[in-house]
């Protein structure tokens, strides 16, 4: 696991969102590179919630970037709706965003502090000369009254109402694919449930498309139809939420639903859990990244990376030494 | 923790104190130092209309009389009016001033945006430039070239402009920096959002108020350095009157006639004051948030008048809290961060604290650490150690008890590290002070806690500083600082929050590992009900500030009473519920610590609130697990709830309670998904007050 391929794609015309072979790269100094992103596939369909998960530094957060193309990928294709993004540059590229939105994860620094409320949600409608009739409707549908809400500023707002006017502003302008990077990993658990509630609502509404990026395996299960887990900038384990939690393949998965509090969960104790911490990302390990914490580690995980290979009903792993049950 | 004021005000309020306040955090030092640079600049623009004799008629009175009703400021020792050329040499001091700092801002500004936004080559060329620029011995430029191309007010200003450059380019790129990194930059971006339009739109609105702080501070600078020009008779000439030339002149004449010489330095060091006074409280305001966080200050609360109540000491507890009350004055009012809680922890047992933000846990692990922010913070209750009062003890002796008995691990590990010293360093010093070790024994001692926390190559890393270590490690670290001095009692609050899944579940085996081997108390303080349930043997839920359940771990999440802790379980999402299993969500928002409602603190809130609810608050009563407390006059469960309004909005599913807990009479029957709730404003009375955690 910890690989890459693209066996797990599905034909274009079936697909809303489709990234290939994606790499992110970043300076480190010293002539050296950190592999942020390296080789990572997946497709969304229309209608579909994809969940991406994985621990901090396996690439989540930077793939949600580069699939906005701020900053672009190094290499890799993404394609919306069969429109090369990667290839676009300036005017072009950038009459394709209002149809690919994000949400962040910190609701407070994801809002000018100087601007008002309206004003924020208001911003793509001026840029785009549509949509201006859209702000009302988009603060009440986030569940603010636009009468009081519109004319103050985010510091006048809770962490939960400000993530609600960031939701906002990305679906003023009716896009097609939302990317929402750990939206709610910074509210609290109530809030939380608001929130997830709240883009499940807009979801069916207004026809959206998610790609669902958290840490939290638990909150990933419940908005997802699909999940995939990363781990080092490198894909892991594909497969629906069902088949994800009940029949884990990859070392990783499982050891990240062992890692997972089970009180009260009803769940089996865990059994296999993993010791350190990821390898930097600047010197990743070779074949598979994941060999140098895997329990199932063997000679070939370090000379080959494993590549995503169908062992279910659409459930795909990259590992040489997968469970399959 | 409470809130910052300004944050959890709901805005359907009308008086906000932010607002109100904006006056007032100005302070009045402002408004008088703003007072005189108005003064001053009315009086160098009307000038020439005062009712003054001319700035250059000699013998407009005696020369070198002192001040009088005819000549306010005197006269000088060609008998001119002194008032007159000091009003008239403040269109020169202050037009220099404000003219360089235009000239530097127009200059300097674009280019520092530019180098902030754009970075990378730009930026490298750019702040290179600068560098240059900056290394030149600026006094030394200005005198050459006054020298040179004349002394007139055009050169002068010109070159101290040209001198302000470099400093306006580092403001404010530093500035673009910050803001260009945050993300509603990139959301600008995202929509489509042209740079020039984020530059002005996004970023310029927040570079405005620092650089508006710092035209004020270059003011004043640029005031001084003409006048040290003038001094040196290098600015306008005579007879056009300058501050600093009326000093200049005065100086000759000055044992007799010292008003000629104090008066003028008077006004300008008044009038940099101001600048430099108006410029500092401007700058005060670019936090647009106040942060609430402040560095929590060991100072001894103001005990709260007690209810002389005696609390019996309980059996083989170890740490036993007894009515702990710490209330906050703030402008708001008394905000009761928290509010008589009692507890108690035995050895070898971890008890958690639950809640969210803003529910008073942290604080009360401050209260019972003594750690109560002030000044003013008022605590009240008690805190029995192995039976010993700790409230009394003088914060002497509650210092040598934090070091040696109570051990503490809180949730961000570098707030607790010192970024400059070593780990060993910081390791060894408890263990120097507390133990009386020496320095070789300390450095021993530290290496084998940082081996038995599970640090691999503990002598290596006692020599690296914290950034070097991963988040994972520093906690460890921390954690072998709060056991260095071997406490009965440890203290975690939030010590997995900000790491990763996998790793939170090896730091908590490690206290867990680390409380049987020491047969220590642990205090676990968490938001997160699966880590409570799973590694605490009792919990306490906390809610506005007081316990609302309490008991051992299986009984409370088994056999859950109170509807609160019942709501918050079935708000989190469960791995074994399928896909878009519908969660519940909680109506309405947090109270107000400072204006708390009455009755049960939850009843407005709570689906099954009554009357009663509203008017009596309710006591923590016993369920038939020995232990486990309510409060709650309607608990779930037991039958004295009856079916209240099931229709209020709250989206309970069906099965919302997702453990495996007895379904109880009375549940509720609505079953609408919160997804079938129809109308834009379904949600908008779910509205919440909580804020991000663990910010």
């Amino acid at each position: 696991m910890a690989g890459s391929g693209t066996a797990h794609l599905r034909p274009a015309g079936e697909v809303v969102l489709r990234v290939e072979d994606l790499f992110v790269e970043f300076p480190a100094g010293r002539g050296r590179s950190v592999h942020a992103v390296s080789g990572v596939s997946f497709d969304v369909a229309r209608g579909e919630t994809l969940g991406i998960v994985g621990e901090s530094g396996c690439g989540k957060s930077t793939t949600a970037r580069a699939l906005m193309q701020l900053p672009p990928p190094r290499r890799g294709s993404v394609r919306l709706d069969g429109v090369e993004l990667t290839a676009l540059r300036g005017e072009a590229l950038r009459a394709t965003r209002r149809r690919l939105q994000m949400i962040f994860q910190d609701p407070v620094s994801a809002l000018n502090p100087r601007r008002r409320v309206r004003d924020i949600v208001a911003e793509g409608p001026r840029i785009w000369g549509t949509g201006a009739d859209r702000v009302d409707e988009m603060l009440a549908a986030v569940g603010l009254d636009p009468a009081t809400a519109a004319a103050r500023r985010p510091h006048e707002f809770s962490g939960g109402q400000c993530q609600r006017v960031s939701i906002a502003r990305a679906l003023v302008l009716d896009p097609e694919v939302v990317i929402c990077d750990e939206p709610v990993s910074a509210l609290d658990v109530s809030v939380q449930a608001q929130i997830l509630t709240l883009l499940e609502r807009l979801k069916e509404r207004y026809r959206l498309t998610l790609v669902f990026i958290a840490h939290d395996l638990a909150v990933v299960r419940n908005v997802s139809d699909r999940i995939l887990v990363m781990y080092l900038g490198k894909t892991c384990e594909l497969a629906s939420g069902d088949a994800l939690v009940e029949r884990p393949a990859h070392p990783y998965t499982r050891a990240l639903l062992a890692s997972v509090p089970r009180g009260g969960l009803g769940l089996p104790p865990a059994d296999r859990l993993i010791s350190g911490e990821p390898p930097s990302p600047v010197t990743p390990p070779s074949g598979c990244r994941f060999r140098t914490r895997c329990p199932e580690a063997g000679p070939e995980c370090a000379a080959v990376e494993p590549v995503m290979r169908r062992i279910g009903e659409d459930h795909w792993v990259a590992c040489h030494r997968p469970e399959v049950r | 923790m409470p809130r910052p004021p300004g944050r959890r005000d709901r805005p359907d309020r009308p008086d906000r104190p932010e607002h109100r306040g904006l006056l007032r955090r100005l302070g009045p030092a402002f408004w008088l130092a703003a007072g005189w640079l108005a003064l001053v600049v009315a009086v160098a623009a009307a000038a020439d209309l005062l009712p003054l004799p001319r700035y250059d008629e000699t013998l407009a009175g005696p020369p070198r009389s002192g001040p009088s009703a005819e000549h306010p400021f005197g006269t000088d020792a060609l008998g001119r009016d002194l008032l007159s050329r000091v009003a008239h040499g403040a269109r020169v001091s202050l037009g220099v001033g404000v003219g360089a700092v235009l000239l530097g801002l127009a200059a300097g500004a674009p280019l520092g945006v530019l180098a902030g936004y754009r970075r990378r080559r730009t930026d490298a060329v750019i702040m290179g430039a600068n560098d240059v620029a900056l290394a030149f011995p600026a006094m030394v430029f200005a005198l050459a070239v006054v020298a040179f191309a004349g002394a007139s007010l055009v050169n002068v200003l010109a070159v101290l402009g040209v001198l302000s450059v470099p400093a306006w380019i580092r403001l404010v790129r530093g500035t673009t920096l910050v803001f260009a990194e945050r993300e509603f930059v990139t959301a600008a971006r995202a929509l489509g959002a042209r740079d020039r339009s984020v530059l002005w739109r996004e970023i310029a609105p927040n570079v405005a108020l620092p650089a508006a702080s710092y035209a004020f501070v270059g003011m004043a600078v640029t005031i001084v350095a003409e006048g040290g020009l003038a001094f040196l008779g290098l600015s306008v000439q005579a007879p056009t009157p300058t501050w600093g030339g009326l000093i200049n002149e005065g100086r000759p004449v000055m044992e007799t006639a010292p008003h000629a010489v104090l008066l003028p330095s008077l006004v300008m060091f008044l009038t940099v004051l101001s600048a430099n006074l108006v410029g500092d409280r401007l700058r005060a305001l670019t936090d647009v948030r106040q942060s609430g966080l402040e560095p929590v200050r060991r100072r001894p609360a103001v005990p709260l008048p007690a209810p002389g109540q005696v609390h019996r000491i309980e059996e083989g507890a170890l740490l036993q809290v007894a009515g702990l009350r710490t209330h906050l004055p703030t402008p708001r009012g008394t905000v009761r961060a928290v509010d008589g809680v009692s507890f108690t922890v035995r050895r070898g047992r971890t008890l958690a604290i639950v809640g969210e933000s803003g529910s008073g846990k942290s604080m009360l692990i401050r209260s019972v650490l003594g750690l109560v922010p002030g000044p003013g913070a008022l605590r009240g209750g008690r805190v029995y150690l192995d039976g010993r009062d700790l409230t009394g003890l003088s914060p002497e002796r509650m210092r040598r008890v934090l070091g040696t008995r109570f051990g503490a691990v809180f949730q961000d590990p570098m707030t607790a590290l010192n970024p400059v010293r070593r780990i060993g360093v910081q390791l060894a010093e408890p263990l120097r002070v507390h133990l009386g070790l020496g320095a070789k024994a300390a450095r021993a001692r530290g290496t084998e806690l940082l081996a038995s926390v599970g640090v691999p190559e503990p002598a290596r890393v006692m020599r690296r500083y914290p950034h070097q270590l991963s988040g994972g490690m520093r906690q460890r670290v921390t954690i072998a600082m709060a056991l260095s001095c071997g406490p009965d009692v440890l203290f975690a609050d939030e010590p997995t929050t900000a790491l990763d899944v996998t790793v939170q579940d090896q730091v908590l085996r490690l206290i867990r590992r680390q409380r049987e081997e020491r047969r220590m108390a642990v205090v676990l303080v968490s938001h997160d009900l699966a880590v409570v349930a799973e590694w605490a043997d009792e919990v306490v839920v906390m809610y506005a500030g007081k316990v609302v359940e309490r008991g051992p771990t299986a009984a409370l999440f088994e056999r859950t009473r109170m509807p609160y802790t019942e709501a918050l379980l079935a708000a989190v999402p469960k791995l074994t519920d399928p896909a878009h299993h519908p969660l519940r969500l909680i109506a309405g928002r947090p109270p107000d610590l400072a204006d708390p409602p009455a009755g049960c603190s939850f009843h407005p809130r709570c689906p099954y609130a009554r009357e009663r609810c509203a008017v009596e608050e309710p006591p923590l009563l016993p369920a038939e697990t020995p232990g486990h407390l309510y409060a709650c006059w309607y608990p779930r469960d037991t039958g004295a709830r009856a079916p209240a309004d099931t229709g209020s909005g709250t989206g309970t599913d069906s099965d919302g309670r997702g453990l495996d807990g007895p379904c109880g009479p009375g549940r509720p029957a609505a079953a609408g998904r919160p997804g079938d709730l129809s109308g834009p404003n379904d949600l908008s009375d779910l509205d919440e007050g909580a804020d991000s955690r663990g910010r």
